[in-house]
């Protein structure tokens, strides 16, 4: 126990000096405190202008969030992915004389200590935005502070501590969870399908009977709607019934044999937790099944030698994938094509913009891709091999054929994401050509401008400072290109500002991939 | 005293220990040798706590997940994680405070100047090297004053040094009467440590030998005698 404090205080304490000595926490700092106070005066006009200032909305707003929560708690406790365990506490802590169960509490410290800053957060705003008394805040935060604390603590004490039910129980338990919140969904949407949509029908639903009698979940709301609305038959049932749940847990929970069995399943999930990490830092995308997608049996022809020898064993590698180059990033660039074209359709797009339409989706994918990072592929992983270096080859090449493929993938994807909106628009077979033309020129713009960041900045300014020098280089190139591109629509043309800006675009990306195959040269460029 | 009885343990169908049993008496040197996948690994973190398994494991006469056993159990494993917002000394102090240690200040320094950490105490835990890592963790068993100690490969990743500082260390440990088993693939390196030898493969141990009834034998040739088809004693 003493250990545990003493690890916990010197951690915290470490983390803040560390952050301190770091310019960029004082400019995220900054940002996050503007983002904050946008958010706050955003969110009150909008109360203001609705209508929504009164404490049934606050009921109605925490409802919804308790449907959803407490049984996504309930699920990834019962799968033990709840609480995070990093391979140090395997190490230092799992091993230490401390009860099992003493452990999960301070795993758990972060969820005790979130409820109780949402406690202070929900009291305040609820004050300040839903017009609650002071003595129901008071009464909200002191329930959600320490009751819904208490319940937290016995049911992650029950789901991970628990050497008595057998894993089929839980597996049961998680799909009751799963039926529940499907019902939950279900209904509503029903409701909102059959009915005329609107909050008061959400409210209306949320405060039926039966959900309040729900266990656990619907006891939650019973406790809220007492608190903010006042008393009645149903929510002082629920309310009761939800105070001997919190003491008949607490007390199941304390009584509770707990040897330690489950430092196997969360030593299992810090392994995976920090692998998840260290993929996000790299930018992969995790997706769960991707992991278990076995591979085929695949051959590939490599037709030359040097750096070629790079795009041939890639394309070894998608062969063997079951959906070759293709991924959930196809189906997105689908998603956002259909998506361009209804938007544009039933908003009158073409009527709209007139000839400017042909830069609605050169615009959307800008927009798209300049905003979101992108994932890492196969191309990103040659750098952590140190054969790429050893090559004999020109860094250009080398860079040319690591990133072919994704060349081919942006053809594909810039075709699904243009064909949808080229038909809606009616846009000519030249100019949809173009217009792929322009996705596949972005996409390498990213990539290209992304690796020289990497090159250039490296680690100086950490993940978000060199996050903001990509977007800037991105930035300054976009600027240059749509400056081009406006100057020639407006003295040649539309078609000829479209062309410009692919061509514009393009050269500035070439001079991108020549600067950035520095990368190429040294292992040490990128750490 | 390190007691194992019966232990079998499964992933899935898999069956990685079957119905393994050994001792290591106190004061004494075991070590479990190998080949890769033979369930050595699986054997170091049963006994540490962290998997489930069937059968009994005893430290120093007590179960294993009992607190007081796990007093008086450091364990080494084989690849160290440290704390990232933790310096070298604080992830001493934690383990001081973790065990109620008695260790001293002065007995902390002398560990670190042993395994040459002393100059690298206020460096934190994401700035060390693996070799590095490894020492603080064997800091971090050392300074727990164990009555067992389990080291799990522990001369990956160590410089020479550092090699001959951990084996006079565990010369040191038996003589205090401190039970030490070590899992390891580098034969030549516990070659001078050894009291006993369990020598594993495909889950189960097929060989065991002790030092006072093979006094000229050589480790390698007991492990290959075994590993290539010669019998179990």
């Amino acid at each position: 126990m003493k250990g545990l404090i003493y690890l916990y205080q010197r951690t915290i304490v470490n983390r803040i000096k560390r952050a301190l000595l770091r310019p960029t926490a004082y400019i995220m700092g900054i940002f996050l405190i503007l983002y904050v106070g946008m958010i706050f005066f955003s969110f009150q006009m909008m109360i203001a202008e609705g209508n929504f200032g009164t404490p049934d909305k606050v009921v109605t707003i925490l409802s919804g969030i308790i449907l959803m929560l407490i049984p996504g708690n309930i699920i990834s406790y019962s799968k033990r992915k709840g609480l995070i365990f990093r391979p140090s506490e395997v190490h230092f802590v799992f091993s230490a004389p401390v009860s099992p169960k003493m452990v999960l509490m301070f795993a758990g410290a972060k969820s005790f200590a979130i409820n109780f800053l949402l406690g202070i957060l929900v009291a305040v705003l609820g004050m300040l935005w839903f017009h609650i008394g002071i003595l129901q805040a008071v009464v909200y935060f002191l329930f959600f502070a320490v009751c819904e604390s208490v319940l937290e603590a016995s049911l992650i004490i029950f789901c991970y501590g628990n050497e008595r039910f057998t894993e089929k129980f839980f597996k049961r338990l998680v799909i009751a969870m799963y039926l529940f919140m499907a019902v939950i969904v279900g209904t509503g949407a029903y409701l909102l399908l059959t009915r005329e949509p609107s909050f008061e029908l959400i409210q209306d639903y949320f405060a039926l009977p039966v959900m309040q009698l729900v266990p656990i979940i619907g006891w939650t709301i019973a406790v809220i709607r007492l608190i903010f609305l006042g008393p009645d038959t149903i929510n002082l049932i629920g309310t009761a019934l939800y105070l001997v749940c919190v003491v008949v847990f607490f007390m199941a929970a304390r009584r509770m044999k707990c040897t330690g069995a489950y430092y196997e399943d969360a030593m299992k999930f810090a392994d995976d937790y920090q692998k998840i990490k260290q993929n996000q830092k790299k930018g992969i995308a995790n997706v769960p099944w991707k992991n278990k997608q076995k591979l085929r049996q695949a051959t590939v022809e490599y037709k030359g030698a040097y750096a070629k020898a790079i795009y041939f064993r890639q394309m070894l590698e998608y062969k063997k994938n079951a959906t070759f180059i293709f991924g959930w990033n196809t189906l997105l660039c689908l998603g956002l094509g259909v998506g361009i074209a209804v938007v544009g359709y039933f908003n009158d797009a073409v009527g709209e913009f007139g000839p400017a339409k042909i830069f609605i989706i050169p615009a959307v994918v800008a927009y798209v891709t300049f905003i979101f990072s992108g994932y890492a592929t196969k191309w990103s992983k040659e750098l952590e091999n140190p054969y790429t270096y050893l090559i004999p080859d020109t860094p250009l090449k080398k860079v040319w054929y690591a990133t072919k493929i994704e060349h081919y993938r942006s053809i594909v994807d810039g075709i699904l994401v243009t064909i949808p909106g080229a038909i809606v628009f009616g846009l000519n077979p030249v100019l949809t050509i173009l217009t792929v033309l322009m996705y596949v020129c972005l996409q390498a713009n990213r990539l290209y401008y992304n690796m020289l960041a990497d090159a250039l900045v490296g680690n100086l300014f950490g993940n978000t400072g060199r996050s903001l020098v990509k977007l800037l280089f991105q930035g300054f190139a976009m600027g240059i290109a749509i400056t081009v591109a406006v100057m020639a629509g407006v003295f040649l043309g539309v078609e000829t500002g479209f062309f410009m800006m692919i061509l514009v675009t393009g050269v500035l990306t070439f001079a991108g991939a020549v600067i950035a195959s520095i990368s190429f040269t040294r292992m040490e460029v990128i750490e | 005293m390190l007691e194992i009885q019966e232990l079998t343990k499964k992933y899935g169908k898999y069956l990685a220990v079957d119905h393994v049993s050994f001792s290591v008496p106190t004061g004494q040197v075991g070590i479990l040798l190998g080949p890769n996948g033979a369930g050595k690994s699986t054997i170091i973190k049963s006994i540490a706590g962290l998997l489930r398994y069937q059968g009994g494991v005893g430290i120093a006469h007590m179960p294993a997940r009992t607190l007081e056993a796990k007093r008086v159990f450091a364990y080494v494993p084989e690849v160290p994680a440290m704390f990232d917002a933790l310096t070298v000394r604080e992830h001493i102090e934690y383990i001081r405070r973790a065990y109620n240690s008695d260790i001293t200040d002065e007995e902390i320094e002398q560990i670190l100047t042993r395994f040459e950490l002393d100059d690298k105490q206020t460096k934190l835990g994401r700035e060390l090297s693996k070799g590095m890592m490894q020492k603080v963790s064997i800091c971090c068993a050392l300074a727990i004053k164990p009555k067992v100690i389990l080291l799990d490969e522990p001369m990956v990743g160590l410089d020479p040094a550092a090699i001959k500082e951990l084996k006079e260390v565990v010369l040191e440990l038996k003589e205090q009467g401190v039970t030490v088993l070590i899992s390891t693939h580098m034969l030549e390196m516990v070659k001078e440590l050894w009291d006993l030898i369990f020598i594993m493969e495909k889950g189960k141990i097929v060989g065991n030998f002790n030092k006072e009834e093979q006094k000229d034998a050589d480790i390698e040739e007991l492990f290959f005698q075994i590993t290539e088809g010669g019998e179990a004693k």
